[in-house]
């Protein structure tokens, strides 16, 4: 009876200890969503699914056996996209047309990329991801990870989907390794009453959301003598949120961050050079390594920084993703989104490009399912509610002949914000060395803020991103 | 019955007794091979290689190159430094500061003592993420009590950055890391000390011993073994201290470290060709120094 027992025992452990080292698959795991590149916002009912419209033409049950009938999906926190309650409303929709069952997680900015990267590693990469060409193209699709879509692209799909969008989802040997979605500028933020306290708002022009340089500096000057104290952070602690000081420095001067070929990084010019001596040299900007983009949209929203460069329209819509009221700050002050300074007053506006990717896992029938995911997320009459949960713009004019184009017609701030769009510049981010070289821009920021000599800063900074580059 | 028969009996009892020992050590066994055994000898392998994400297999054997390039980077020389002083100067902390604690609470009264026991344990049953972003918001740079004490004491005229001047970011980590660590040493003292022969403490005193002799020639060697388990766990957390700074500084304000140096070099830098090789050769390098010092430690100790 003892040893029985002892047995018993025995065999209970070590079972507890196996189910205990994990399984396969991936848990759902509910991530909170980092507010940096993409940020979480919008109210609910605007991203709530319709799933009461018709859904796409397509083909009814999947192809293969049981691996078919269900797929993975892993999306960065892209609007609504980060949003379980939303997203399953998205699914069930597919799931309902398709009878493919769509298991997600959710990915956080802060460390998704190390989940990514691991799972690929082990062999257990998701069948879907969302996200940017930065990773989908530049850095998966580069490796040999991913799919190449462009088979689902026809020559309607090309003729509705915009050309910089598509171009950034293509790798320079035609393959199509994302299907794009959505779409948007990043840009910056004011806070108007702060402006209109310190007499500042006269340099803003608020009818086409512009200033120049000029105007920017006289606005911090104001803005200073009145509050006495940092009004504008170039936030520095890590690559949250870094597209705000990248297109800050950029636009001040006219500077680039990269070579018209996407080859080479190109910080180290005269242009870039007087933009962050300019900026270390005001009193009211402080180039602050505590900060990342995130927390800088907090302080900002809690009123204490006056100025915020990392803003989009899902913050506009959503401040710090609080749920407190659009385009306001946690005390009702008016918020107004800005254009970058330039010389001239018009800027190349950083974009963000969202959509779909497939890992390519050796399963035809996997891919076929996944395929038939961005066919109904993507190019259907379900594209507008997955555009919605976004909250960005559609990157295509229609999708299997629904109108795409006045999908937000019935939103006041997504109106007004496209006056920025036309200012959009170059999509760089798929230049080789990406992850690398983001390091090397905000620590350089952080070297620049603790007093290295800008230039030095710049040659030795740009030497390491280039080198990532060539690696 | 024979001497033999008796033998055998003898010898197949013992037998029993070692397969139930060793079936019960089996499922630990099988999870310390599986989970440290077992990732160690990959991570040297690894270490002498080009190993990275996207190549198949183990990567190409480059011998020693990892290690001779470790000694050439500068971010990783840093990153040693600023670990460096971490522990030499939270190691001593930690011990002197328990010790003194300890010193102080261990004869008092058994609720006023679990009070104390809790306060100093309450740092290390929290969890680390809850604990490091109580501690940003008292270092925040705009609105952080700390700033706001020292200004309104006239401590100070502006605002400090803490977490973002690399003047003071190393020495905020090293404060966080000494309140977390304080905990388990303080608990560890008092059970020690309350363990220290009563006799022989009296007898010292009887024969005109002071309190610091007392001290210094009873209680200290006594409580070795205690502080000697104390110094090699401390050595070890302050050599691995990485989720403050990945949470605080990732890495950024002079407080790269190498813990966070290999988790950055392994999963951030996946386009670096050769990246999990070198990687693994920084942990095989702080594997290393930290048996070395767990050694000197160890044979210090003794010697005492």
């Amino acid at each position: 009876m003892k040893k029985f027992l002892a047995l018993l025992l025995i065999g209970a452990m070590t079972i507890s200890t196996v189910a205990c080292g994990g399984s396969g698959a991936p848990a759902a795991e509910e991530a909170q969503p980092e507010t940096t590149e993409a940020a979480p916002a919008e109210p609910a009912e605007e991203a709530a699914p319709a799933e009461e419209e018709a859904p796409a033409a397509e083909e009814a049950a999947p192809a293969g056996g049981d691996a078919a009938s269900s797929i993975t999906l892993w999306t960065y926190p892209i609007g609504k996209w980060g949003d379980e309650a939303t997203v399953k409303g998205l699914t069930d929709a597919f799931t309902a047309e398709t009878g493919i069952t769509v298991n997600v997680e959710f990915l956080a900015y802060a460390d998704g990329d190390d989940k990514v990267n691991t799972a690929i590693t082990a062999g257990q990469a998701p069948d879907l991801i969302m996200e940017g060409p930065e990773r989908l193209v530049a850095n998966w699709g580069a490796n040999g990870y991913m799919v190449d879509l462009s088979d689902m692209l026809d020559d309607t799909d090309k003729s509705e989907i915009q050309a910089a969008p598509l171009t950034a989802c293509t790798a320079p040997g035609g393959e199509v390794y994302e299907y794009p979605l959505v779409m948007t500028a990043h840009c910056m933020a004011v806070n108007l009453n702060a402006f209109k306290e310190a007499g500042a708002d006269q340099y803003l022009d608020l009818e086409n959301h512009t200033w120049t340089t000029d105007d920017f500096i006289k606005a911090v000057e104001a803005l200073y003598a009145h509050y006495g104290d940092t009004v504008a952070a170039v936030y520095c602690a890590g690559q949250g949120g870094d597209q705000g000081t990248r297109a800050l420095v950029n636009n001040l001067y006219g500077g680039s961050y990269t070579d018209a070929a996407h080859t080479a990084y190109t910080w180290n010019s005269p242009e870039n050079v007087k933009a962050l001596e300019q900026l270390k040299g005001m009193n009211g900007i402080a180039f602050d390594a505590s900060l990342a983009g995130g927390d800088e949209i907090a302080k900002f929203y809690q009123g204490i920084l006056k100025m915020a460069f990392c803003w989009n329209i899902a913050q506009q819509l959503d401040p710090n993703g609080a749920g407190t009221g659009a385009g306001l700050t946690v005390t009702g002050e008016e918020i107004a989104f800005m254009s970058f300074p330039s010389e001239t007053g018009t800027s190349n506006l950083q974009g963000g490009i969202w959509g779909f990717g497939i890992f390519d896992n050796g399963d035809a029938a996997r891919i076929e399912a996944s395929k038939k995911f961005i066919k109904y997320m993507a190019d259907s009459a379900a594209t507008a509610d997955a555009v919605k949960a976004a909250n960005y713009f559609a990157v295509r004019s229609a999708a299997e002949g629904t109108d795409l184009s006045a999908i937000w017609a019935d939103n006041e701030i997504m109106n007004e914000y496209q006056v920025l769009m036309p200012q959009l510049g170059d999509y760089y981010q798929v230049t080789p060395g990406w992850a690398g070289q983001r390091t090397a821009w905000w620590t350089m920021l952080q070297k620049i803020g603790s007093g290295m000599d800008v230039t030095e800063a710049l040659t030795q900074y740009e030497g390491e991103a280039n080198a990532a580059a060539a690696e | 019955m024979s001497k033999e028969v008796v033998q055998k009996r003898s010898h197949a009892l013992q037998r029993r007794e070692d397969i139930a020992g060793y079936s019960f050590m089996l499922p630990s066994l099988i999870f310390f091979v599986g989970f440290v055994v077992i990732p160690m000898v990959i991570c040297i392998w690894l270490s002498l290689t080009d190993s990275n994400m996207h190549t198949q297999g183990g990567g190409n054997f480059i011998g020693l190159k990892n290690f001779i390039d470790l000694f050439k980077d500068e971010v990783f020389l840093d990153a040693l430094w600023n670990t460096f002083v971490i522990v030499f100067v939270s190691v001593p902390a930690v011990t002197a500061f328990s010790l003194w604690v300890s010193s102080a609470i261990y004869k008092l009264k058994m609720p006023v003592l679990s009070a104390f026991r809790c306060i100093f344990y309450l740092p290390v049953v929290t969890g680390s993420v809850a604990v490091t972003v109580v501690w940003k918001w008292i270092f925040d740079n705009y609105t952080g009590i700390l700033n706001s004490v020292l200004k309104t004491t006239g401590a100070i005229d502006a605002n400090i950055n803490w977490l973002g001047d690399e003047k003071y970011a190393l020495w905020c980590i090293i404060l966080i890391l000494f309140t977390t660590s304080v905990g388990q040493p303080i608990v560890l003292y008092v059970s020690a000390l309350g363990n220290v022969d009563a006799s022989l403490v009296e007898a010292a005193q009887v024969d005109g011993a002071t309190d610091l002799q007392a001290f210094w020639k009873i209680k200290w060697p006594q409580i070795m073994p205690t502080t000697l388990y104390i110094l090699v766990i401390t050595t070890i957390n302050s050599f691995q201290c990485f989720a403050l700074i990945q949470l605080l500084t990732q890495g950024g304000s002079g407080t790269q470290t190498v813990m966070y140096y290999i988790y950055y070099t392994a999963f951030k830098l996946t386009e670096q060709s050769g990246h999990f090789g070198y990687a693994n050769a920084m942990g095989v390098v702080l594997a290393i120094f930290i048996g070395v010092l767990s050694a000197i430690q160890m044979r210090l100790a003794k010697e005492k």
